[in-house]
């Protein structure tokens, strides 16, 4: 492995610029990893949960806020918008639960919410790695925007920027 | 099942040597706390006979985790100060971190991982007993989450061995990851864990916390809120995304132990909510 490795926590932002890699684990949040295939810089928000309730105090919280947060960092950097495209991973449920705990239902809000957000800034989700009930470690190379997530022991690695 | 895993296992758990040890000064604050005849100068006197121990406490004390504002220079201090059951978390804390700062194989840990986990467990949990104004055992639930996953440590290279099998059972018999490590072999990591705490003379309020804690509803009736707290606060971590690995998300959040505790869903996001300030928290004491 080159570059240095950045390794991002539960409710953080943080971005970079090629040869690194940022890093964060994922059980019912989400990882949203966007690129400029052109400057080769990016970010990755690792948000909690779907909707703001801290009234813009913590933006990097929560997926409605942590995206546009994200990207206005990455403008500032020099990025442009029409390079940029996102990959995003995690938002696992627990295996067992009962229908009515809402909390039980929180990965799926995520998604949701990620997308709805993505969506609104016209950044296209080139690939998703969602769902299910495994743990996900996600490693973001920004030498080439590749995204490999670990997840079950098993590795996969996504390509398209 | 697989036999000889099975065989080998046992050979280990009977093997006491083989075993994490507890530094003596840990059980014996455990067990005279739980004395309510206890003096604090017993316990103030046990303690500095363990000089890196002493220093250890000092450190802690003044960190901003347990630290009331005014700095503390001596262990009489500290228990004025912070009271015997908090001075018995930090002993705690000091005792249970060279077993649990490792990487853990077979559940695909990296290193420190398990041992944040803890934290954050325990700090979930007494923040769950205080919620539900239960202050008495708020000291209990901070132990016993973090060293509930205790048993990880011994069964992970086994784990390692048979990790498919784990996975394919869960999947074929829609049961926990848990219950697959006792189906696939012979033992779940709470059995492990319980045979430790039982190696270490820890009280039976913590070792059903340890045993129980994934499967709160064949808990012991008289345990059922310590072991319904460790339970939430597990869950709530997993899925943060805290001390996950391997075994991922194939568990269970239990609403017998949501019902125990008499939980809201709006107390459960609460909690959930509230994991990154914690994980800020705990950085010092980590």
């Amino acid at each position: 492995m080159n570059g240095s490795l950045i390794n991002v926590g539960v409710a953080q932002v943080k971005m970079g610029k090629e040869p690194a890699i940022l890093r964060t684990i994922l059980g019912s949040c989400v990882g949203i990893c966007i690129y400029d295939r052109m400057k080769k810089i990016g970010g990755l928000a690792h948000i909690l949960l779907p909707n703001d309730t801290s009234k813009g105090t913590i933006p990097e919280k929560f997926a409605d806020t942590a995206i546009p947060f994200l990207v206005q960092l990455l403008l500032k950097e020099g990025a442009k918008k029409e390079f940029m495209s996102a990959k995003i991973a995690g938002g696992a449920s627990m295996f067992k639960f009962e229908a009515n705990i809402a909390l039980g239902q929180i990965g799926d809000r995520n998604v949701e919410e990620v997308k709805k957000a993505l969506q609104k800034l016209q950044i296209p989700i080139l690939e998703e790695d969602t769902g299910g009930n495994a743990g996900r470690v996600i490693d973001f190379f920004l030498e080439d925007g590749r995204l490999k997530v670990k997840a079950s022991g098993k590795e996969k690695i996504y390509y398209k920027v | 099942m697989h036999a000889h895993i099975k065989q080998r296992i046992e050979s280990t758990i009977n093997n006491i040597a083989a075993l994490p040890t507890m530094p003596e000064v840990a059980t014996k604050i455990l067990n005279m706390v739980n004395d309510p005849e206890v003096s604090f100068k017993a316990v103030a006197e046990e303690l500095s006979k363990d000089q890196s121990m002493t220093t250890n406490i000092l450190k802690l004390c003044n960190s901003a985790y347990f630290s009331k504002g005014k700095e503390i220079t001596s262990i009489e201090r500290a228990i004025v100060t912070l009271g015997i059951k908090e001075v018995t978390n930090i002993v705690m804390v000091i005792a249970a971190k060279p077993i649990l700062d490792k990487f853990v194989i077979g559940y695909d840990l990296g290193k420190g991982e398990l041992w944040k986990q803890g934290l954050i467990v325990g700090t979930l949990a007494k923040k769950i007993a205080l919620m539900k104004s239960r202050k008495d055992i708020a000291d209990v639930v901070f132990t016993g989450g973090i060293i509930h996953n205790v048993g990880k440590t011994v069964i992970a290279i086994f784990v390692q061995n048979t990790y498919n099998d784990i996975l394919e059972e869960v999947k074929k018999s829609n049961i926990t990851f848990n219950e697959a490590e006792k189906t696939i072999m012979g033992y779940s990591h709470q059995e492990i864990s319980e045979k430790i705490l039982e190696k270490w003379n820890f009280p039976p309020v913590l070792k059903a916390i340890v045993r129980y804690y994934a499967e709160p509803e064949k808990t012991p009736d008289e345990f059922k809120t310590e072991v319904s707290i460790v339970h939430i606060a597990n869950t709530i971590s997993i899925m943060a995304g805290i001390g996950i690995g391997s075994d991922g998300l194939y568990h269970q959040l239990s609403k017998i132990a949501i019902d125990n505790l008499k939980l809201t869903g709006a107390e459960l996001e609460e909690l959930y909510t509230k994991i990154p300030e914690m994980t800020r928290q705990i950085m010092e004491i980590q």
